[in-house]
């Protein structure tokens, strides 16, 4: 079969890129604040405080004077815990022109399990070694557990304590640290991802290839996260072009928000993970865009997470009447180690499936410009196309390491190519994503992607949409790896026989049956910050018997977690003494 | 029926996918099982429907749907609307 197809090795190279615009982000912050372009902010009422970039310059260097003022020095990490907001890129240029490298973390949600959220937080203040923690009065008040934990010498500010200081505007080289942002990996050890202002924009300009002419963009995607980041707002900057954020927590609470602005403002380009495709075809309602069209829609970049063929065609079926264009649907691949985007299918090209071991698999296209990525084999050998593997990059946007972690680094960078941990295969010069190498399930002498087993859950009812993870394990009494498959029952679904029929489907749809199918409370599987179900911390977690129900939410432990975190925030700050670290 | 539980509800039935009955006794995590997004869909369609701030501390008075009612009316009280 193909025997020629088969003799070509799956490497794939971009096209050259393009010389970045700028030198450094800053010199982006200088020629957006010269061409007059603003940043939107929504509110929920659909309320735009604009803000033109020239002034967010001017307040940005008000802020790095404050910054400098309390001692922050060349190359100190400041940690910003922000809400989509003016202050965000305010803080973000601001601790750059201090000489101070920003790293975005994410907020705590309201109402949220703060006790879990501090030890992730205090975490990462502690593997990025952050001097100063950024915020804002609202969320300051929520932060006192985990600044206590991580003890940043100068403490913990908020933006409009910091910003009345005298302008200041150090310099940039293209080498220095840009930012440093956290891997979506596993919470128990997050990785702080180095970035150089030559890296990210790098990036962009690889991504602006694909913009078009005068580009519009709208992100409800949060700041700290990689394709809000840099996709979103550094790319706006350096573009210059018209921006439109919304908070996260608005679109969740009201999807419909998210393609309004798409429609209102004319946007051409606006990224979301696979779900809020799923989730606006849940609850946008027709009269919610009653009037308005999406036709200016070019690119509805989908990525971060694993993309649903079905999703895909569902969405744009159901928003044509509304002028979307299904050919703006474009399935893109990228991690925060590369600093975003890797690959992008070619826009303006319905999206391409192949079925791989019975799923099917969505294309997310081919190397962008000044990229290459090839899938290797267990020996580290390149393989054939059509072959699965590991998936490698390599590029100008690709980190030189996580910060403070040569070990780390090591294991997944080698000759500037790094190891994605993902396993695909390239067809027709196009990538396929089909899972995580580490979350292989080997059952008998047989490697199975996980998702195989998840997916069979879906036509049993009473099983929550999507939240389901499959993985292997050693039984204590068992002769060799067996099926475990851990998913979320519905809301008030009946439990009595549900496991039973778990078993059944899976058995039915892949031959395995699963030695343990084990039905939980919605929310008790561990996701990462943005989102996903993570494998293998469900599976140790579940290994180890702590696997819970989210912690209910009771009057005595948010009084408790609250008192405790506003005493130790007081004694943070009373303690912290200079050098101290 | 009081206006804040018609629209915890609704955002239950309608923005949650929940077909079960949502009473003022049950309990939000315990009857309801709400997760951690689920909650902030839930408070911010709130605080975004009546034009109120729930505060983070507000959730030490917060476990049932009684208590979330309760203090959305107190919250608009305040606010005059």
């Amino acid at each position: 079969m193909r025997p020629l197809a088969r003799a070509i090795p799956a490497h794939l190279e971009g096209p050259p890129l393009p010389p970045p615009r700028h030198r450094t982000l800053l010199d982006a912050l200088d020629e957006a604040a010269a061409s007059g372009v603003v940043l939107t902010f929504l509110d929920a009422a659909e309320r735009e405080t604009i803000v033109p970039w020239s002034e967010l310059r001017l307040r940005a260097r008000r802020f790095a004077g404050g910054l400098v003022r309390l001692g922050i020095r060349r190359g100190d990490r400041v940690a910003l815990v922000l809400p989509t907001a003016p202050d965000f890129p305010v803080a973000f240029f601001g601790a750059l022109l201090a000489g101070a490298v920003p790293v975005p973390l994410y907020p705590p949600l309201r109402l949220g399990r703060l006790a879990a959220y501090h030890q992730r937080t205090a975490r990462m203040l502690t593997a990025c070694g952050a001097r100063l923690l950024v915020s804002d009065r609202r969320i300051r008040r929520l932060l006192g557990a985990a600044v206590a934990g991580a003890r940043p010498a100068l403490g913990c500010r908020t933006v409009e304590e910091l910003a009345s200081g005298r302008e200041h505007g150090g310099g940039a080289q293209p080498g220095d640290l840009a930012l440093i942002q956290f891997s979506s990996g596993t919470t128990v050890d997050p990785k702080p991802v180095a970035l150089r202002h030559a890296h990210v924009l790098a990036n962009l300009a690889a991504i602006a290839t694909y913009l078009g002419p005068d580009p519009v963009g709208v992100s409800w995607l949060p700041l700290y996260h990689d394709m809000g980041l840099i996709g979103c707002l550094l790319l706006a900057a350096a573009q210059p072009g018209p921006l439109t954020l919304i908070p996260p927590e608005h679109f969740l609470a009201r999807p419909a928000i998210w393609l309004r602005a798409i429609a209102r403002k004319r946007a051409t380009v606006s990224p979301a993970p696979n779900f809020a495709f799923g989730l606006s075809l849940r609850r946008v309602r027709d009269a919610d865009l009653a009037g308005l069209d999406l036709a200016t829609w070019r690119l509805a970049l989908n990525g971060a997470e694993p993309i649903a063929a079905a999703v895909l065609r569902r969405f744009a079926a159901r928003f044509a009447g509304h002028g979307f264009d299904p050919a703006a649907l474009v399935p893109v691949y990228g991690l925060s180690e590369a600093s975003l985007a890797v690959t992008f299918a070619p826009p303006g090209r319905p999206f391409r499936a192949r079925s791989h071991g019975g799923r099917e698999v969505v294309s997310v296209g081919a190397p962008v410009p000044g990229v290459a990525v090839e899938i290797r084999g267990p020996s580290g050998e390149v393989v054939a196309t059509g072959e699965t593997g590991r998936i490698f990059v390599r590029g100008p946007a690709v980190m030189e390491g996580y910060f403070g972690r040569p070990g780390a680094t090591a294991e997944v960078l080698r000759d500037g190519w790094l190891d994605t941990g993902d396993l695909g295969s390239v067809e027709e010069g196009e990538l396929y994503v089909c899972g995580r190498a580490k979350e292989i399930v080997v059952l008998r002498g047989a490697n199975h992607a996980p998702q195989r087993f998840e997916e069979a859950l879906a036509p049993v009812e009473g099983v929550r949409p999507g939240c389901a993870v499959a993985f292997g394990f050693l039984p204590p009494d068992g002769e060799g790896e067996e099926l475990a498959i851990l998913f979320e029952r519905n809301d008030g679904g009946a439990v009595a026989d549900l496991e039973e029929r778990v078993r059944a489907a899976v058995v039915e749809a892949t031959g395995i049956r699963p030695v343990a199918a084990v039905a939980l409370a919605p929310g008790t599987l561990p996701r990462t910050t943005s989102g996903k179900l993570q494998r293998g911390e469900a599976r140790r977690l579940w290994l180890a018997g702590a696997l819970e129900p989210p912690a209910p939410v009771t009057p005595l432990r948010l009084a408790g977690a609250l008192l405790h975190s506003q005493l130790a925030f007081v004694r943070a700050r009373l303690g912290a003494g200079p050098g101290e670290r | 029926m009081n206006e804040a539980l018609r629209e915890v509800r609704r955002i239950f039935a309608e923005e949650l996918g929940w077909s079960g009955a949502v009473e003022p006794h049950h309990a939000l995590a315990a009857d309801l099982q709400l997760d951690s997004v689920q909650l902030l869909t839930l408070v911010v369609g709130l605080e975004n429907r009546f034009r109120i701030a729930l505060a983070e501390e507000d959730a030490a008075q917060v476990r049932t749907v009684a208590d979330l009612v309760a203090l959305v009316e107190r919250r608009r009280r305040e606010a005059g609307r």
